[in-house]
């Protein structure tokens, strides 16, 4: 077992993120939120209006008219989007570092992200039902847990967990689970509440390889926002890798099961222009 | 670990709890006994297991033993069972218990207290006339650090998060520093117990429900068929016994039968109404 109590300290010792982008991922989970209140917490914190705008301007979102005002990104890319802007530009110093106990180098956390943030703007399209929008933040973070947790695996934890997949065919997060007494989603959803992100964003968080258990349409969307996510990158590099998602995930969320391969589809080939968004901030 | 330090532990652990560690669980040891050995200041899991030899009746192979059987625990696990005792068991047992208004709940392996608070909620949210009547709680373990827990009821964010809904949280918790305490009122009304399952079950009363969920599992067959025949003996009339989702009494005690409830799955003595 892992040192519970360190790591929630370690979680909550993590740099807070600004208010304003607090205040609008608070926002956008209210139902009743109007872009003219978004526009207002967005044009107060000019740091955040010069990036929103760097990304309202990239190539995924500008049009032949450059956006010059607060106001005009909003109704350009829309709360949801603007938002997941936000958050991004928020958690990118994290999501960029190397994490060697998960096998990530310098900027996969962030790439794998961003690919989740990608196939959640591409799901309304594909889905039988809403996608609410505090999903685009969760599939961002989803990850941002294996920050905290891979600052404390230690060799031998890494070998258990590997014993623990290989002998007892545990997925990771079971194994990590059995060995640590934790898994990098639940540690994922303590970073969340300590940034004071709306509840069924660290539930999305939380849940994301076993959205059943989180009872919430959020932990089924950002989970499918994952396994899309590693679609785009095993697209990218070396054509589709096998897609062993749960059946009663999609049935809940697709009108059918078919729609899963167009939506990989899509969300990989918009990937590196979204991108450019996410990487403008 | 070698494979005669890991052979003592698992034919100790066998005697002292008769859970079933199978050849290739060397990593599951392994991992534990490093976290004991870190926690009792023993620079190694080999010098650990040779303190336990040197005295196989102490302290430290008592912890040995708590080490392996703690298990994963949450508030509402597989929620399914609870949606049962709220919309079934408890309206079917508030009827045929009106008479006496006694009715009585064991929770056999209560780790630390996530379950029995569960149930506790469930009776104070739904029915709350429960509350008044003669209702005896017992929530029995293995492993006296846990239980100690149960009693203190006080649980981690990362704890609080596995499974216990906000509103819920509000209403029955209260933070105190970075924790959060169950109410004591409710956690007073329960008994908390050191019990060895596969020991004598003393001063067991008669009982309405019998959550024993996730722990038949570490079990070999004729301890499960021993453990479910106590359990029978226990049993009031009508009363029922709630397993995991990977358990069953089938093929190891036939005087149960299986009554489903829409996504669960519950037990109770057959030919009783």
């Amino acid at each position: 077992m892992i040192d519970l109590d360190r790591l929630i300290e370690q979680a909550n010792a993590m740099a807070p993120f600004p208010a304003s982008t607090v205040r609008l991922a608070q926002m956008a989970a209210d139902p009743d939120c109007n872009l003219t209140d978004v526009a207002e917490v967005i044009a107060y914190d000019q740091a955040l209006t010069l990036k929103l705008l760097r990304g309202a301007n990239s190539a995924a979102s500008a049009s032949a008219t450059p956006v010059t005002s607060v106001q005009e990104a909003v109704s350009r890319l829309g709360t949801s989007r603007l938002v997941a802007l936000a958050v991004a530009s928020a958690a990118r110093p994290q999501l960029c570092q190397q994490i060697p106990a998960y096998g990530l180098d310098e900027g996969a956390l962030w790439r794998h992200s961003v690919a989740a943030a990608v196939a959640a703007e591409t799901m309304p399209n594909f889905c039988g039902t809403t996608v609410p929008s505090e999903v685009f933040t969760a599939a961002l973070l989803h990850d941002v847990g294996k920050l905290i947790m891979g600052r404390f695996l230690s060799p031998d934890d890494l070998r258990f967990i590997a014993e623990a997949r290989d002998v007892d065919h545990l997925s990771q997060l079971e194994a990590e689970a059995l060995i640590l007494g934790v898994h990098h989603g639940e540690l994922g959803g303590l970073i969340a509440q300590h940034w004071d992100l709306p509840p069924r964003v660290v539930q999305g968080i939380i849940y994301h390889h076993n959205p059943t258990e989180g009872h919430d349409v959020v932990c089924d969307f950002t989970y499918l926002a994952n396994e899309v996510a590693k679609q785009i990158e095993a697209g990218i590099e070396e054509g589709r890798g096998d897609f062993a998602i749960s059946s009663e995930v999609t049935a809940r969320l697709l009108t059918s099961p078919a729609q899963l391969d167009t939506l990989c589809t899509i969300a990989t080939g918009r990937f590196a222009e979204v991108s450019l968004r996410y990487n403008a901030v | 670990m070698n494979t005669a330090d890991f052979d003592f532990v698992r034919k100790y652990i066998r005697e002292a709890a008769a859970i079933v560690l199978e050849p290739g669980k060397e990593y599951l040891v392994e991992s534990r006994l490093q976290t004991l050995a870190r926690e009792e200041k023993i620079a190694t899991v080999d010098e650990l297991v040779a303190k336990m030899r040197l005295n196989p009746q102490g302290d430290l192979a008592r912890k040995v033993v708590d080490a392996m059987t703690t298990n994963e625990t949450s508030f509402f696990r597989d929620l399914h069972p609870f949606e049962a005792l709220k919309k079934t068991l408890l309206p079917e047992l508030l009827k045929r218990r009106a008479g006496d208004r006694q009715l009585s709940f064991w929770c056999g392996a209560a780790s630390t207290g996530q379950e029995t608070f569960s149930v506790l909620m469930t009776i104070a949210e739904h029915f709350p006339e429960l509350l008044g009547w003669n209702l005896s709680y017992l929530a029995t373990d293995l492993c006296s650090k846990a239980l100690a827990r149960c009693t203190n009821g006080r649980f981690s964010q990362l704890e609080v998060n596995r499974g216990l809904p906000a509103q819920l949280m509000v209403k029955y918790f209260t933070r105190q520093g970075a924790e959060w305490e169950f109410r004591p009122e409710l956690r007073k009304r329960v008994d908390f117990r050191e019990m060895n399952l596969v020991r004598d079950w003393h001063r067991m009363p008669p009982l309405d429900i019998v959550f024993l969920r996730n722990v038949l599992i570490y079990f070999d067959v004729e301890t499960k068929k021993a453990i479910l025949a106590k359990v029978r003996k226990v049993l009031r009339p009508g009363g029922y016994l709630l397993l995991g989702g990977a358990e069953t009494t089938f093929n190891l005690d036939d005087a149960f039968e299986r009554v489903v409830l829409e996504k669960t799955t519950c037990y109770r003595v057959k030919n009783e109404s």
